[in-house]
């Protein structure tokens, strides 16, 4: 650096005098100490600068650095896993981090009506106008010209993120408007029955199905995990959707009474018909047997009614009566009078009321 | 003052960074660039990586994103179906600049070149929106698989259109993918189209109730008849046992033909001493046997 010379050393004369001061010497030594100062910071300049290089990816994230623009490594390769990582500092690297475990959900923005968070939870909805503004209230249009709401949920995962990320400005708002078109295609399709109340599980489907053929077509580099759907009438039309169930109902409720009327008569029947049978058949057998015994008894008595049949008629009969008068209650024996004649007897008959007779007639 | 290596070395790195820093630009994975000279374009570029332009003022680079980008119309367009029927759409596209020479002096001169290409583009869908649906009947948008649904070919066809009309004018943009966002009607006449799903409902209704009736009907009287059947036939079977017992029993029957009058006497006792079992009431005089004894009616015995 500075060569000090001594002033009295002009006796050597080859080199001509610096004028020395303090001053001077002051200040080359700052110089020098102030480019040291500077050597320092620029190498702690540097180590910072390739030390910013230090980043670190989460569990669920990739990271990918981008050398110059363009990604190190292609493919899966490319992706950093979780951990600390180093890159070259920006301009030579950069890096970008994506998202990609974890399922993401997305839901449908058209097809239902406008509603607000608090209204969500409660479950409650706004009051209906009597028309659909389509800018406010979403609906969608059925096979059969009707309409009705619809929204769906999404689930899916980032299957490739390198083009989820780098091929669009936002994917996700493309799953969306796959999923929204989704919801229009497949309502267009179906009649509104079948999205109601008949096939709510095969529109479900369609949904889905169309979902994942968008995605695929438009190469988003997503894989479609779940998807529910969700369908209701114009709440202007809830009332008349209500009693067309109803309806259904109240005719499944009579046919079914007039199957149990069906089964409760015909087993009936087939108990009064048996009964019937068993009747006959024992009346069958009892007027057989009856005069069969009765014969046995007649061919009985016949040899005994050959021998003195005036004696056996006689005694038939007085046996007979005196039996009759045994079981009678009532004996109402007339004596002859004094004239020979029987006596006269007169009943005084009460009229009873008709109703009596059912008594009489229990007997 | 000695020179240092050192001092020179890092003296020439510095100029080196500086010179690097005015003549290299990269162009990231994501993005397109375009070098204008003097303002004018004279590079574009598409592959990311690093590159070299003369420095400002001479040559600058532009960036613009080559992502595709996501346009959804902000408010609905009408178009008049083939039919007379107004339709209510809204669309969503997927662009992406693929010419960017072409681009960049149509829409990079404002500060959101992005928006202001987006702008172009509603317009341009506007148009050829209203050129597809007049093609068409309603019955094209909305119907059943099997009946005439043609939702994915009139979306073709409008992209094809819009395609089209890019090309031919080189706006340096393109489309990846279009698709119905939101399909409607007008709102008065969602009024019309409720009235007529409250009647379709009422219709629903009372065909629900007919049928139910009828058919309930059919099931009761058809039970009524068989329960008929079952016992006019069990009646009929009935009166057949009857008869065979009684035919059987006739076969007793020629047992009294030995003596009819004996028979006929027995059986006449036997009703007398049933009809008079129980709660009756006789009243008889002295004629009457065994009661004819009061009278001192003679009998054969007393007379031997």
């Amino acid at each position: 650096m500075n060569d000090h010379q001594h002033p009295d050393a002009n006796a050597r004369g080859h080199t001509p005098e610096t004028p020395v001061d303090p001053g001077a010497h002051a200040l080359s030594e700052a110089l020098r100490s102030s480019f040291v100062i500077v050597k320092v910071v620029m190498v702690v300049l540097l180590v910072v600068f390739l030390g910013s290089g230090f980043f670190k990816v989460g569990p669920d994230e990739r990271a990918i650095i981008l050398r110059l623009g363009k990604p190190v490594g292609a493919g899966e390769s490319a992706l950093l896993g979780p951990g600390l990582h180093w890159s070259w500092p920006y301009p030579i690297d950069e890096y970008r981090k994506v998202s990609i475990s974890g399922i993401q959900k997305v839901f449908s923005s058209v097809g239902w009506f406008a509603t607000t968070p608090e209204q969500e939870l409660a479950g409650t909805e706004p009051m209906p106008g009597p028309t659909l503004n389509p800018a406010i209230d979403g609906y969608v249009l059925t096979a059969d010209g009707n309409i009705i709401h619809t929204r769906a949920t999404l689930t899916y995962r980032i299957a490739d993120p390198i083009t989820f990320v780098f091929s669009f400005v936002n994917a996700s708002n493309a799953v969306q408007n796959a999923l929204d078109n989704a919801l229009l295609y497949a309502a267009a399709r179906r009649t509104v029955d079948d999205i109601l109340t008949r096939d709510v599980i095969v529109f479900n489907e369609l949904v889905r199905r169309r979902t994942m053929e968008l995605v695929a077509a438009q190469n988003l580099g997503i894989v479609v995990e779940q998807c529910t759907v969700q369908s209701a009438p114009p709440r202007q039309l809830r009332d008349a959707f209500a009693s067309v169930l109803k309806a259904e109902i109240a005719r499944s409720k009579a046919l079914n009474e007039a199957r149990s009327h069906e089964n409760q008569v015909i087993s009936k029947a087939g108990a009064d018909a048996q009964s019937r049978l068993n009747l006959a058949e024992s009346e069958r057998v009892r007027l057989v047997s009856d005069l069969r015994s009765r014969a046995e008894v007649f061919l009985a008595l016949l040899p005994t009614y050959d021998e003195n049949p005036n004696l056996f008629v006689q005694r038939r009969l007085t046996a007979s009566l005196g039996r009759v008068m045994t079981n009678v209650q009532d004996k109402i024996f007339l004596t002859e009078g004094d004239n020979g004649r029987t006596k006269e007897l007169r009943l005084l008959l009460n009229r009873e009321l008709p109703k009596a007779r059912t008594t009489e007639e229990s007997r | 003052m000695k020179r240092n290596p050192l001092t020179i070395g890092i003296g020439i790195l510095l100029i080196i960074i500086f010179a690097l820093w005015l003549c290299v630009f990269q162009v990231r994975q994501s993005e397109v660039a375009v070098v204008t000279t003097f303002g004018k374009v004279t590079r574009s570029i598409t592959e990311p990586g690093a590159y070299l332009k003369a420095p400002w003022p001479i040559q600058s680079d532009h960036h613009l994103d080559q992502r595709v980008q996501n346009f959804e119309e902000s408010k609905f367009t009408e178009g008049l179906t083939k039919d007379g029927f107004n339709l209510l759409t809204s669309v969503y596209v997927g662009w992406r600049i693929t010419d960017p020479k072409a681009f960049f002096p149509k829409y990079a001169v404002s500060a959101t070149p992005m928006v202001e290409a987006e702008r172009g583009l509603e317009r341009l869908l506007g148009n050829a929106k209203t050129a597809v649906i007049g093609r068409h009947p309603l019955g094209a948008f909305i119907s059943a698989a099997d009946g005439g649904n043609q939702f994915v070919e009139i979306e073709k066809q409008i992209l094809e259109a819009i395609k089209t009309e890019l090309k031919a004018n080189n706006y340096g943009l393109d489309i990846d993918f279009l698709g119905f966002k939101r399909l409607g009607l007008p709102e008065s006449v969602t009024q019309n189209v409720f009235e007529r799903m409250t009647s379709e409902r009422q219709l629903l209704i009372n065909r629900s109730q007919f049928e139910g009736e009828a058919e309930a009907l059919k099931i009761r009287s058809e039970a009524d008849r068989k329960a008929a059947e079952q016992l006019s036939a069990a009646e009929a079977k009935a009166r057949e046992i009857r008869g065979k017992g009684e035919a059987e029993a006739a076969k007793s029957l020629s047992v009294f033909q030995q003596n009819p009058e004996l028979a006929n006497f027995i059986f006449r006792l036997e009703a007398l001493e049933s009809s008079l079992k129980d709660r009756s009431t006789l009243v008889f005089d002295q004629s009457t046997p065994p009661f004819d004894l009061f009278r001192g009616a003679s009998t054969n015995l007393l007379r031997k």
